[in-house]
């Protein structure tokens, strides 16, 4: 029904009018201060352990965002997040972790020269974190675009594993299975929510670019795509290497968060989690995954009620841990069963949907 | 180059496995003809045109394009030295609306870089107004325009046939391949399309090759005509010459009783 709403309020002349348009920058920018205003709210008000989770959610935010426009836009079924999280943690914490905390980390072996001794701050760090991954990003583009569908899912899933088992065992670099601790807690609300902003500003306007008509093209009908002079081999690599960027950079944020990286950190499940998030706002929406992200991040604390125990009509049921994974498996299948196109499916929530809701309700009045 | 053919094909041969779809081709299309490709079902017509357009590689051939060779050139390669193609099973971005459809072929010639897209520079700016402008006008020219912001599944199926040749016609061809765009329209619509295909000659100078069985169709606007069979060109000329031509009567109707009887089906 959302859905249904959404298409007929969104349909219209394109493109929106001179008017339209300066009045939808003022709205974001509203928004924009508006969500500051609430993040300093939060900052200060809330527990540290809350203020992690909306750092939490903010990285997550900005890994569905990225990695929705490689499978949902383009609809190459990549599964590389994990991949590239996990190159932008280790090269963020090792550009930023001072030369005598690494000497204490690396006791089986010493860490390599050139990085032995740099020490980054942290926006230099994340910036060539972001450009790295990029640059793995393309690498394993060229293997990758080669297959599609099922088998460039598998192709993507093996580099994942290639990822973590090269930092299991490059011990001069990544210090192996120990991984890297002590790293400095720098990932703040704003950073994080602040990356967010970045995310969604570059995969937004790279969508409604003519590059994104490409790309859901492509998504659509290769052959098709290709025959109306689309280089998709190129558009994918574009998708890809985008993608990875700020799958880096949340990477790095990430290791800034939680301090302490380690190989086994970096499994498929981090991918797995990021695919129920893009799955259940709906693939190819961008508001759809900025939505799930935040709603499953906190869905996990919020259904800790159910692990607790609970006394209902005389019977005591103690509480069950665990018991929140069974909960929130059964919500997916329901998801699936009853919203098989997600939240949003392929709509986006914008503001000229909101207007016309607003213009609605006066009208009705 | 006033010589020259815009299409030549030499010896054009391409085998699947052990059928031999289409055998010693030779072809040429001369600038601004409207120019037909029929024969019975199987003859190998759909082959010729994913060999042109570079879906299929050739065993053996040339291909020349304004005198360039094709063969071996990537299709978004090919569309982008002005050979534009349609599809007989309708291949459009169905869950596009028809105007991203059209903008979709106008991607290909966008000099615009995708950081200048992001950033939404002036230049990008103004070549998006040109294109959305452009993109409006085809758009008009195929009647479409009332149903540009619907979704391009969602058009009648004549509709989509006429979507597929504006998205065709926004990579800005000079040689427009048609695979059989009358297929499913009603006599009206046919009749509107054949004007509409001398209107894109007439005015956008645009050379037509165009597959159809709708044999009113093709007679009434080709000009000159090759028919294929069994991958193998038998007969070629002026519509008129070819409809008489016994080679073609046969392949489509089956050779007859007095000649010993074939299994030749004929579908026209």
């Amino acid at each position: 029904m959302i859905r249904a709403l959404l298409r007929r309020l969104n349909a219209g002349p394109l493109p929106p009018p001179q008017a339209t348009r300066r009045r939808d920058f003022w709205l974001s920018l509203v928004a924009v201060a508006v969500m500051a205003v609430g993040l300093r709210l939060l900052e200060t008000g809330l527990s540290a352990y809350w203020v992690q989770m909306i750092c939490l959610a903010g990285l997550n935010v900005v890994l569905a965002v990225s990695y929705n426009l490689i499978n949902g836009v383009t609809g190459q079924f990549s599964l590389s997040p994990n991949a590239f999280m996990a190159c932008g943690a280790y090269v963020t914490a090792l550009l930023t972790l001072s030369p005598a905390e690494k000497s204490l980390s690396f006791i089986l072996e010493p860490l390599v020269w050139p990085l032995s001794v740099i020490s980054l701050p942290l926006p230099m760090a994340l910036m060539i974190a972001g450009l790295v991954t990029a640059l793995l990003g393309f690498v394993m583009g060229f293997p990758v675009f080669r297959v599609r569908d099922d088998y460039l899912a598998i192709v993507t899933l093996g580099f994942g594993e290639v990822i973590r088992v090269v930092a299991n065992n490059a011990q001069s670099v990544t210090n192996g299975p120990l991984g890297l601790k002590g790293i400095t807690h720098l990932t703040t609300v704003w950073w994080a929510w602040g990356l967010c902003l970045a995310a969604a500003f570059v995969v937004t306007r790279l969508i409604r670019s003519s590059y994104g008509l490409a790309l859901k093209a492509i998504r659509e009908d290769e052959v098709a795509a290709e025959t109306m002079g689309i280089d998709i081999f190129w558009h994918k690599m574009l998708a890809f290497m985008v993608s990875a960027f700020f799958q880096g950079v949340a990477g790095g944020l990430l290791a800034h968060l939680i301090t302490t990286i380690s190989p086994n950190l970096f499994t498929f499940f981090l991918t797995f989690n990021l695919l129920i998030m893009i799955v259940v706002g709906g693939l190819g929406s961008t508001t759809g995954a900025v939505l799930a992200a935040v709603l499953v991040t906190f869905g996990g604390e919020w259904l800790r009620v159910v692990e607790e125990p609970l006394s209902l009509f005389g019977y005591e049921i103690p509480g069950i841990a665990g018991m929140r994974m069974v909960v929130f498996s059964l919500i997916l299948v329901g998801f699936m069963i009853f919203m098989r196109r997600g939240l949003l499916g392929r709509n986006e929530f914008t503001w000229r949907w909101l207007t016309a809701l607003a213009g609605r309700r006066s009208e009705n009045k | 180059m006033s010589g020259q053919p815009l299409l030549d094909v030499k010896g054009l041969t391409c085998r699947f496995g052990g059928l031999l779809a289409v055998e010693e081709m030779e072809l040429a299309v001369p600038r601004s003809q409207l120019a037909g490709l029929i024969g019975p079902n199987g003859a190998g017509k759909t082959t010729v045109f994913n060999l042109l357009t570079g879906r299929v590689k050739p065993a053996s051939g040339s291909i020349l394009f304004e005198g360039r060779p094709l063969i071996g050139l990537k299709a978004n390669r090919i569309n982008r030295l002005g050979l534009a193609r349609t599809f007989q099973n309708i291949r459009l971005f169905s869950e596009l609306t028809v105007m991203d459809n059209v903008l979709v072929g106008f991607h290909g010639g966008l000099k615009a870089n995708f950081i200048s897209a992001v950033l939404r520079l002036p230049s990008y700016r103004a070549e998006e107004r040109r294109i959305l402008a452009r993109a409006e006008e085809i758009l008009e020219l195929m009647g479409l325009m009332e149903q540009a912001q619907e979704r391009a599944g969602n058009l009648a199926y004549g509709q989509q046939r006429l979507l597929e040749i504006g998205r065709a016609l926004a990579t800005s061809p000079s040689l427009l391949l048609l695979d059989e765009p009358a297929a499913g329209m009603n006599p009206q619509e046919t009749l509107a399309l054949s004007a509409l295909v001398r209107r894109l000659r007439d005015e956008l100078k645009l050379t037509v090759l165009l597959i159809e069985h709708d044999m009113h169709f093709v007679m009434n606007l080709c000009e000159e005509l090759t028919v294929l069979d069994h991958g193998k060109v038998i007969a070629r000329g002026a519509p008129q010459a070819v409809q008489r031509d016994q080679a073609v009567i046969e392949a489509y109707l089956g050779v007859s009783p007095a000649k010993c009887a074939s299994t030749e089906n004929g579908d026209a």
